[in-house]
């Protein structure tokens, strides 16, 4: 198997709104390595989160070519990446994104439904007691804090062992203490599991916790740089 | 595997409660169980008239023979095949009592009548007691109504033609009452025997006699059908037998029946403007859930599965509640219900009514709620991340189109199979498309006004924030307008419709319509008849013919039904007269006139509309039986006929010779001052004791007292699409609470007062229900003109009570709607709504 994941060449997004068309980003072109982890950086509106979206085949680029694990996310279609994040991929959302109708416990076992997983439920179950929440397996979103809620969709996205976890902004909406947590639960998951872990931040310090950081402005790669530690 | 896993997820999704689709399921709900409700009563009744006909027909079987008696070698049929033959004679004349006369629908019997059931009477006492001779006056029953008309009371006399009777008691139920349908005069009951001096029943008098047949219990009713079908082929004579003792009235409830169905179904059409809202509205509510399960792998088909199958589940659960409410109503109200209905009702659990309107209604719930289920595959995991540059496609994909298409079609289908009225199932789906078409048009041009009106509305923040929320999409303009312009739009077409027929037949009398008509005027009557009104001053104008009657048996010598469908001049007996000369004010559009002192074979003229529907045309020979003989004649030319200015308006007319030797009476109306109408009945009945005299008015008035009930069942039918409306229409202004709520305490943070806050809604209220108004108000017009010209035939005006009535409904449901939400916004302490939003 290749030690490459991510390949980006030129990559570029533009979208169309109701104020006509946006470039997003332009030309970025990358490599990613098995078990990487890279920090996506900028100020706001600088395209990180687009880009973290091209790569979890969540956007398509309009510009050249995004390949995960081999695979051209470009021409795939909508239910093919599903069905390919389903297996491969991770992501914690900065507002979790928990659905609220379901438990703890049903919430992390949905993409392992998905993927026709027949032991979906223990698997889960065992998922939780990693990120220390067994005890809440069967309360509602509604009924747990923002870090608790973090760490089940942390518990979620690992639980399909992915070999890509994308993160964005996870500790955006959590304050120090939970947001520290989060960020070694991430990383225990990431080391334990040998994911490659792409992760937007606004925060230096936590990007320097990566093995490198891509500096981005205006929708381009500004920079790359190995981490501080 | 999708499925499996959809429906786990669908299960979880539902686990949350209701919350969201209570107005989905109360329109489901309302608009099953007013179908099931009304295809229940109808079923009652059907099963009422099926298990009744014996006693509806009053008999097993009846022979209709028009204006003659039976013969004997045809009695003697009758006599044959049953245990027992009753004769009624049935014809209108007028009882006198001094000067007092009114119409009466005389019923004349023999000792053997009722065959079937029992006459009921007041005093009670049996019916051949009541008729018999007292004293050498021949007795009689007569209905309450024309009791009191004529100042009566049990014991007096009273005359028929020249004959006195004694009024022995109070007639308060005729067995056979429902089957004799529509009837100018109220009922008065005798024998026959007693009308020998009444010099009534002569020879042209216009009467039809009625045999009624006790058969043997194990006659076989189809054979002994065929029998009388070979026996009396193109004699005239109708049979009817107890498999369906009230044809008429079976058939007017199957029509009315199918007709408020469709009524019904014009409700669930508004129900279903609701139900797609509750389901865009829970599914808008569902864009992050719907994203996050994208961004987790799952595939668009188990999306879409997912919440077909939570809404599948509940549209279920709102049919069914319907059909149960459907069938409990009808059960608990059937007392009530038997006791105001002329005819017998069996009230139970009918299965196809409740399957219609299961059917229709899940059909419904499918076209209302595919549209936006399947838009849940355009929501992209990217959604989570942007909504601001978010663009899915706005029309749903190709297959779901098409999907949809179909079961439109399937519904139209199923409405047309069980209605069986293809031409008033694709009307009324054609007008609630077309109204739905119309107001959604509107609801965007009012959207758009409203956008550009804001400028012009600087200076005016009340009315600019009433326009800015109308012109917001979130505020749902476009289903306040659908909804409650569809239930207002069938009001107003009933109103509209209604009103006109009313004036077709009130509005113009003064004008056109004669003030009398006379009818049994014998030939050796009419020439002094004629003298005593051209003498008149008072009298402006007489107009008289000969009169018989006679049914169309064959056209081109093949059965006339073969030729020309079942066109409703071939049913049941017309009147026919003649003439020598082409009478005044007669245009021929085809065709001449026969010479004078014609006396070759027999020619016809005929009415030229009826003609060209029927098929007709010069030189077509048509056979008709008066009298029990057929006459063949030979269609020479076609005339117009005016039936709306209520003169004698004759499908029929033959050259003299063809008729000599029928015996007949005339008819004649008589165009006179309103003051002297009184004198001239007066001195004709005291002249002509046998004439009967019908006053237009009269009867114009019993049939517009018979057109407005069925005016107020269509209401009835309305109400529920109004009521319907107005539940999604709370559903709307429930679910724009929440943004008002947001609105009103930012709006207050910016310093308005409570009082403008409320004036911008009820702003917003009036402009709402007036455009709804407005629209219904020109469907309902487009519509009462459509009716009016295209099936009545009448001109048509804009009845203004109605009209005005319907604005005023848009407004004030809007506007009360509006209200029950008001309190919330208005109660709202910005600082919490703000802090939230946060």
């Amino acid at each position: 198997m290749s030690d490459i994941v991510y390949t980006l060449k030129d990559a570029a997004l533009s979208l169309d709104g109701n104020a006509g068309r946006v470039d997003i980003l332009h030309g970025i072109t990358l490599e990613v390595h098995r078990g990487e982890s890279i920090g996506l950086i900028g100020p706001s509106g600088s395209g990180k989160s687009s880009l973290l979206m091209l790569m979890g085949g969540l956007e398509k680029p309009t510009g050249g070519t995004v390949t995960a694990l081999g695979h051209d996310l470009g021409p795939m279609s909508e239910d093919d990446l599903a069905r390919f994040r389903r297996t491969h991929m991770g992501v914690v959302f900065q507002s979790f994104h928990l659905i609220p109708t379901m438990t703890a416990l049903e919430n992390v076992a949905t993409p392992l439904e998905l993927a026709g997983d027949k032991n979906a439920y223990q698997k889960a179950t065992a998922e939780l007691e990693v990120v220390g929440l067994s005890h809440r397996a069967d309360h509602y979103p509604a009924q747990m804090s923002g870090g608790e809620q973090q760490r089940v969709a942390l518990a979620r996205a690992a639980a399909p062992r992915p070999d890509i976890l994308l993160a964005d902004e996870p500790t955006g909406n959590l304050d120090g203490a939970n947001g520290a947590a989060i960020i070694d639960l991430l990383f225990g998951l990431r080391d334990r599991h040998g994911a490659t872990l792409i992760l937007v931040t606004h925060s230096t310090a936590l990007a320097n916790q990566c093995d490198r950081i891509v500096r981005l402005s205006d929708g381009r790669v500004t920079d790359f740089e190995a981490a501080a530690e | 595997m999708s499925l499996r896993i959809a429906s786990r997820f669908a299960l979880r999704e539902l686990r949350g409660g209701l919350r969201g689709f209570r107005i989905f399921l109360a329109c489901l709900t309302l608009g099953v169980a007013a179908i099931a409700a009304i295809g229940t009563v109808r079923a009652s009744i059907e099963a009422g008239l099926a298990s009744e006909g014996a006693a509806l027909l009053g008999g097993d079987a009846e022979l209709d023979f028009t204006y003659r008696f039976a013969d004997p070698d045809e009695r003697a049929w009758m006599e044959e095949v049953s245990d027992a033959v009753s004769e009624i004679a049935d014809f209108r004349s007028m009882a006198v009592v001094g000067d007092a006369r009114a119409l009466t629908q005389i019923k004349a019997v023999d000792t053997a009548y009722p065959l079937v059931g029992t006459t009921g009477l007041e005093p009670q006492m049996p019916l051949p007691d009541a008729l018999g001779t007292q004293d050498g006056l021949p007795g009689a029953v007569m209905e309450r109504v024309l009791i009191d008309r004529l100042g009566l009371s049990v014991g007096d006399t009273f005359a028929l033609g020249t004959q006195d009777f004694r009024l022995s008691a109070v007639l308060t139920r005729e067995p056979d009452g429902a089957a004799s349908g529509f009837t100018l005069g109220p009922r008065t009951i005798v024998l026959t025997q007693g009308l020998a001096n009444s010099s009534l029943l002569a020879p042209g008098t216009l009467f039809s006699t009625k045999y009624r047949l006790d058969l043997p219990p194990d006659a076989d009713l189809e054979r002994v059908s065929q029998d009388a079908a070979n026996v009396f082929a193109d004699m005239g004579v109708r049979w009817t037998d107890a498999r369906n003792g009230a044809p008429g009235v079976s058939e007017f409830v199957d029509r009315l029946g199918a007709f408020l169905v469709l009524v019904g179904l014009s409700g669930l059409a508004v129900g279903g403007v609701g139900v797609s809202s509750a389901v865009q509205s829970y599914l808008s509510g569902k864009t992050s859930v719907i994203a996050t399960l994208r961004t987790l792998g799952a595939e668009r088909r188990t999306i879409f599965q997912t919440y077909f199958l939570q809404i599948g589940a509940l549209a279920i659960l709102g049919v069914m509640l319907g059909v149960a409410l459907g069938t409990i109503l009808p059960t608990l109200f059937a007392p009530l219900i038997e006791a105001n209905l002329p005819i017998p009702a069996e009230f139970a659990v009918y299965p196809a009514p409740l399957f219609e309107a299961a059917l229709y209604g899940l059909l419904t719930a499918f076209i209302f709620t595919l549209w936006p289920l399947a838009r849940t595959e355009n929501i992209r995991a990217a959604t989570l991340f942007r909504d601001a540059l978010e663009t899915g496609r706005k029309l749903p994909a190709a297959r779901y189109l098409f999907t949809i298409a179909a079961a439109l079609a399937l519904l139209l289908a199923a409405a047309t199979w069980f209605s069986g009225t293809w031409r008033l199932t694709l009307m009324t789906a054609g007008g609630i498309a077309g109204a739905l078409l119309l107001l959604a048009v509107t609801a965007q041009i009012i959207r758009v006004l409203s956008k550009r009106g804001k400028s012009l509305a600087h200076g005016h923040p009340k009315l600019r924030w009433a326009l800015s929320a109308i012109s917001g999409t979130r505020e749902g303009a476009a289903s306040i307008i659908l909804s409650l312009g569809l239930g207002l739009s069938v009001l107003a077409a009933v109103g509209q419709i209604d009103g006109n027929l009313r004036n077709a037949i009130t509005g113009n009398l003064p004008e056109v319509a004669p003030s009398y008509f006379f009818v049994d005027i014998q030939k050796d009557q009419i020439d002094g008849y004629t003298q005593r009104l051209e003498n008149d001053p008072a009298v402006r104008r007489i107009q008289s013919a000969p009169m018989l009657r006679g049914i169309i048996t064959k056209i081109n010598d093949k059965p006339a039904r073969e030729t020309a469908g079942g066109h409703w001049v071939l049913e049941g007996d017309r009147g026919v007269t003649y003439s020598e000369q082409m009478p005044e004010n007669t245009r021929l559009t085809e065709g001449n006139w026969w010479p004078r002192n014609y006396t070759g074979a027999p020619l016809i003229s005929f009415a030229a509309e009826e003609a060209e529907e029927m098929g007709l045309k010069i030189g077509d020979t048509m056979t008709i039986n008066i009298l029990g003989r057929d006459i063949t004649g030979t269609l020479t030319n076609f005339r117009e006929v005016d039936f709306s200015s209520a003169g004698i308006g004759f499908i029929l007319s033959m050259n003299p010779q063809a008729l000599a030797g029928a015996p007949h009476s005339f008819i004649s109306t008589v165009y006179a001052e309103e003051q002297a109408e009184a004198e001239i009945l007066r001195d004709l009945a005291s002249r002509y004791p046998n004439i009967t005299a019908i006053r237009v008015r009269d009867a114009i008035d019993r049939v517009a007292d018979a057109l407005g009930s069925l005016a107020a069942a269509t209401s009835y039918g309305a109400a529920v699409t109004i009521l319907t409306g107005f539940l999604v229409l709370l559903g709307a202004a429930a679910a724009g609470t929440r943004a008002r709520i947001y609105e009103a305490a930012v709006l207050k943070t910016l310093g308005a007062s409570r009082r403008s806050i409320v004036g911008s809604f009820v702003i917003r209220s009036l402009l709402l229900g007036l455009c709804a108004g407005l629209v219904a108000l020109a469907c309902g017009i487009a519509s009462g003109w459509a009716v009016s010209h295209y099936i009545l035939d009448t001109s048509f005006s804009i009845i203004w009570p109605s009209a005005l009535g319907i604005i005023v409904g848009g407004v004030a449901a809007t506007s009360i709607a509006s209200l029950v939400f008001i309190w919330g916004p208005l109660n709202a302490k910005p600082s919490n709504i703000l802090r939230t939003q946060e």
